[in-house]
Formats: C-alpha cells, sequence, structure tokens
C-alpha cells in the first residue's frame, strides 16, 4: 500500500516516541506475523478500536500487508455501538490498545468478533515466509462508519483502487514539498484526518506527527509544537482554530508554508484570522467528504482573498451543478445550473467508494453514472471556482465531527414514555452546532428524565449526547406528517430548555 | 477581593457550565476538571472568557498554559499571579 519505497519516520511530540522508516517496516511485519497467526486472513473485516497513535498506523499496514479490511472506530463509542458496527461489518476481529472494556469482550465474542491486542500481535516473531501482500486492486481497503452506530449502519467501503486515486491525485494536484513535517491532530477513524492528512503525505516518504485528537491542552500548545517540531503543513477543523487562536501563542519559527481547514464551513473573518496566526496566506479551505476519499477540492488557485463559502477548484476530480438533487437526474441528464447559479454539488473522482457496505439501496441514492450526489448545495462561477452554499444532509456539524440525528432518535424512541422526538441541529458558540432534543413523553418527571438520560449514555457516545433538551406537547409536522428538523429547531428557540442540571441533581 | 472571594465566584461560574450529570460538590480543589469529567474540553474556551472578564487576565500576550486551567487551585493561583 505505499505510494513511494517506504513510509516516512512517524512521532507522537507529545509523548517524544518516534518510529523512523525501518522500524514502521519492523513494526508492520511483527504485527503482520501476529494477525496471521490468530487466523486473519484476506478479506477479513478487521475492527481497530484506538487511533492516533503509532500502533495504529503499524497495525493498518498490518491488516493491509495480510490483505485484511481495516474498519478504523472511534474510540469514543460505547460497547453497545461498536457491537452494532461490528455486527453490520461481521468483524473477523477487533484489535485494541491496552484493557478492553470487559462489557465489550462479552459482546464482541457473542458475535464471534476476535479480540486482539496490539501489543500482543506486535511481539509475534516476523515470519520469513510472509507473502507479498495478496490483495488485488478492487479488494476492499478500508471501511469508515459515517452513521448509524446505534441502529442502521452507514459504512463508506474503499478500495485499494479507490484509496491510490485520491493519493495519487493529491500528489499531482498538491505536491509533496509542502507536506516533508505533517502534523495530524484530527481523528484517525475519518476520512480527513485518516486518508488526507496522515496517510496521503506519510506513504509519500513524508514524516507525520501524529497527536490525540481534539486534545485542548495540544491546541493551547499548538505553535509551540509547530516551532519544536518545524512543521511545514497541518490541517484542522474549525472549531479547533477557534480554540487555537484563543489560546496559543502563535508559532515564530516560520517552517509552516500550508494549512488546510476543512470538515466544517469556514468563515472569511476566521480565515484571515487563522492566515495572521500562522503566518502564512496559504491557508485553504479543503473540502472533502469520506465517499470521495476526502478532500477533493480546495483553495489552490494562487492569489485570493477569503470569502465565505469559497473552496476553489477539484482535486482529481470533476464537479457539476445541477438544478435537481435526485440520482435519477446526474450531469447530463438533469438541467445543469449556470455560471453563478446555485445548485446540487456532484462529483466525479475514480477515488469514489465502492459503495455503502451492504446497502445498495443508500448508494443508489447518491451513485449514478459515475456521479456522486454529494448532498450539498453551492454553485460553480465564471472561473470554475467551488463555492459551497448549504447542506441538505441531514446531520449535526458538531466541530467537524458529524452527529446524525437518526442515531439519537433510534436510541430515544426505545425509552418507555417517550412518545415523540426530534434531534436537530443547536447553535453553538464553540463548535459551531450541537445537540438538541424535543421530547413529547407521558409523565416527564424528574426520575423520568433521570432515566432516560441515564439510558442515553448507555448508548451513545459523549459527543452524541443532546445538550439542550426540551419538552413539549405535540411537534409541528408538515402537511403530509413529517418532521422538519429545520422547523423544530425554530420552534424551539422560542420554547425554555430543561434545566438539565437541575433535574439530574434534583429529588425524584 | 481575597482568594475565598474569588473562589466563590469561580465556582458559581463553573456551576453554570459543568455537565449536567456532574455535581461540582463532587469536586475537589485540586481534582482536574477535564479528566474528572466535569467539563468538556472545549469548556477551556469559556473558561479563558471568564477569566479574561471577570478579573482582567490577559491571555493575548503568551498564549495558555494548559496546566494552569488544570484546577480550581491553579486557576487561582493563575489569577494571584496576574494581579500581583
Amino acid at each position: 500500500m505505499l505510494l513511494g519505497a517506504a513510509t516516512g519516520p512517524i512521532t507522537e511530540p507529545l509523548t517524544g516516541r518516534r518510529w523512523e522508516p525501518d522500524e514502521v517496516r519492523r513494526q508492520v511485519l511483527h504485527r503482520a506475523a501476529g494477525l496471521r497467526a490468530g487466523g486473519i486472513r484476506q478479506g477479513n473485516r478487521v475492527l481497530i478500536g484506538y487511533g492516533n497513535c503509532l500502533e495504529f498506523f503499524a497495525d493498518l499496514l498490518a491488516l493491509w500487508t495480510v490483505g485484511a479490511c481495516a474498519i478504523p472506530l472511534d474510540a469514543r463509542l460505547t460497547p453497545f455501538e461498536i457491537e452494532t458496527l461490528s455486527r453490520a461489518a461481521r468483524a473477523r476481529a477487533y484489535i485494541g490498545l491496552g484493557d478492553v472494556d470487559a462489557d465489550l469482550t462479552r459482546k464482541l465474542e457473542a458475535l464471534g468478533t476476535t479480540v486482539m491486542l496490539s501489543d500482543a500481535i506486535g511481539a509475534e516473531p516476523i515470519d520469513p515466509a510472509l507473502p507479498v501482500p495478496p490483495y488485488r486492486l478492487d479488494d476492499d481497503a478500508l471501511i469508515l462508519f459515517t452513521s448509524g452506530t446505534t441502529g442502521n449502519p452507514k459504512g463508506v467501503v474503499h478500495t485499494h483502487r479507490s484509496l491510490r486515486a485520491r493519493w495519487f491525485s493529491l500528489r499531482g494536484h498538491l505536491g509533496l514539498e509542502k507536506y516533508r513535517r505533517t502534523l495530524c491532530l484530527l481523528p484517525t477513524h475519518f476520512g480527513h484526518g485518516l486518508i488526507c492528512n496522515a496517510l496521503f503525505p506519510w506513504l509519500s516518504g513524508q514524516e507525520l506527527f501524529i497527536l490525540p485528537p481534539f486534545t485542548p491542552d495540544a491546541v493551547m500548545r499548538l505553535g509551540e509544537i509547530l516551532d519544536q517540531q518545524r512543521i511545514t503543513f497541518m490541517s484542522s477543523v474549525p472549531s479547533v482554530w477557534r480554540l487555537a487562536l484563543k489560546t496559543a501563542r502563535p508559532p515564530s519559527a516560520g517552517t509552516l508554508q500550508r494549512v488546510f481547514v476543512g470538515s466544517a464551513p469556514l468563515s472569511a473573518h476566521l480565515w484571515r484570522d487563522i492566515q495572521r496566526w500562522s503566518g502564512t496566506r496559504d491557508v485553504a479551505n479543503a473540502y472533502g467528504i469520506t465517499e470521495t476519499g476526502s478532500w477533493v477540492a480546495g483553495t489552490t488557485v494562487g492569489e485570493f482573498e477569503p470569502e465565505d463559502g469559497l473552496i476553489g477548484v477539484p482535486w482529481g476530480a470533476v464537479a457539476a451543478i445541477t438544478r435537481e438533487g435526485t440520482a435519477d437526474a446526474p450531469p447530463g441528464v438533469g438541467e445543469p445550473c449556470g455560471a453563478g447559479d446555485v445548485g446540487f454539488v456532484w462529483l466525479n473522482t475514480p477515488a469514489l467508494m465502492k459503495g455503502y457496505l451492504d446497502r445498495d439501496d443508500l448508494t443508489a441514492q447518491c451513485v449514478t453514472a459515475g456521479w456522486f450526489l454529494t448532498g450539498d448545495l453551492g454553485l460553480l462561477d465564471d472561473r470554475g471556482w467551488l463555492y459551497l452554499r448549504g447542506r441538505v444532509r441531514d446531520e449535526i456539524n458538531k466541530g467537524g465531527a458529524k452527529v446524525y440525528p437518526a442515531d439519537i432518535e433510534a436510541v430515544t424512541e426505545q425509552f418507555a414514555g417517550v412518545n415523540d422526538l426530534c434531534c436537530f441541529a443547536v447553535d453553538d458558540p464553540h463548535y459551531g452546532q450541537n445537540v438538541g432534543l424535543v421530547l413529547v413523553m407521558t409523565d416527564p418527571t424528574p426520575a423520568r428524565l433521570r432515566g432516560l438520560y441515564a439510558w442515553l449514555q448507555a448508548h451513545l457516545a459523549e459527543h452524541q449526547m443532546p445538550v439542550k433538551w426540551f419538552l413539549t406537547d405535540n411537534l409541528p409536522r408538515t402537511s403530509r406528517g413529517k418532521i422538519s428538523r429545520d422547523r423544530i429547531a425554530e420552534v424551539c428557540k422560542g420554547l425554555s430548555p430543561l434545566d438539565l442540571r437541575a433535574v439530574l441533581g434534583g429529588a425524584p | 477581593m481575597n482568594r475565598a472571594d474569588q473562589r466563590a465566584v469561580l465556582l458559581r461560574f463553573l456551576e453554570s457550565i459543568r455537565k449536567p450529570d456532574r455535581p461540582l460538590n463532587d469536586l475537589s480543589d485540586d481534582d482536574h476538571l477535564i479528566q474528572s469529567g466535569l467539563i468538556d474540553s472545549l469548556a477551556v474556551l469559556e473558561i479563558v472568557a471568564f477569566l479574561e472578564q471577570e478579573f482582567g487576565v490577559d491571555f493575548a500576550e503568551g498564549g495558555i498554559d494548559p496546566s494552569r486551567l488544570a484546577t480550581i487551585n491553579r486557576i487561582l493561583d493563575l489569577v494571584a499571579q496576574q494581579r500581583a
């Protein structure tokens, strides 16, 4: 899977641990032998339950070395959610780092998913007879679950071919020079952090510096880390920048050559602040979608002034805008938008996913004739620059992490006494958006609400927990009986949220 | 305002930003605010804004050493140093 003769070195700036390319190779070979000894074979799907450290990257390459498909998970998921994903993926194994929760182990073993420990597989002697990686380019390489952790998982399947298409097109459009010393502080379980920020430069032989994801302590020291490690490139999300701009001293060494910001809308104001703080004008808004292997367009357009919604030019893709947002009217069939007219954004790229895991129905809704319907609204101007103007996707963008209302609703509706509900986005000064929940309940006593809170905590990762709760007698519906999340969000602005602190700390 | 008064003001503020299920009275003055689960990691931003506004702490110059915002006692030490 290497794009050059070897990976680059990899360093954890906070711990000082560092592996040179030879050590990376040695670690991968140990782990490949450990995986084979544990019964992992070509085509098996294996969950990786942790990320953002040296061992994660070695385990990932080891899985590819034995021909398996890797499924990196958000380490914050509850055992219930991991069980849900393992069942959906029919995972052969789960790799953990350190102790694995006993409840999770029981759940996985009941599914036939073997629990393996990274340290143990890394201790297996190297097998001199280890075959050349047996996979074919069209074999599954990576599955990234983007939603459905509580019910109907939506797993984006990338093959070795689609990943290579992304990396080679990025190399062609971006070069490698500015990525010599790349910092990744994004989670390695989603496309932006893993495929592009980390693997694109590292598998091309550049040096990777990996931090724990979204750790405030590290963000507050960002300027110091950039200087100490002489970082030339980093990518991040707007909420991290809001924290860094407020709390971290700017870098002074002048090594930073390029910065990408992605995964959430970037305002012109924040854009200019990042340029000032980072000391480089080469700050690009990077547009990435997991389904397209993440970064698919950005502001590599020479001289420009930051503008709200400006993305720039496609990288290894063709963008088109149409007036209709349905899969039966792709570009060439549906009516095209003229320059400057807002419509539905489509992308055509060889880096497009193979499809959603076992969800041909979902794949058919957004992939047709090689085109991918992004779920974003936007325009192409007369220069061919892409601008985004909104989303039609049903998601809450919490500081770059996507939270899917249906995941929260699927858990909430199972609680006794909840008669109707809706999960929606509420404004948040730090994350941009956060999770709101409005409930119609029978007898919503404090005790019952505490029970519901505990139920949600047991089934949802912390970042999915609703932070603003509302009670109402009924939910407004459209004439067809459907719920409009936007309409409900507006209605709830006129309601007082529950005082959860009082409810959870109060008397029955 | 002496340290006890400052502490009372700080506790009132923390009460307003703590997670709903993490009572403030479970916390000692030396417990880590984030690691204990009392506040969300990005709530540090709210603490920064509060210290600027309430106690005139100036973070603009040298940024923030996160360890100095880690506990109630360390925050009070920071306020005292800035005011000295």
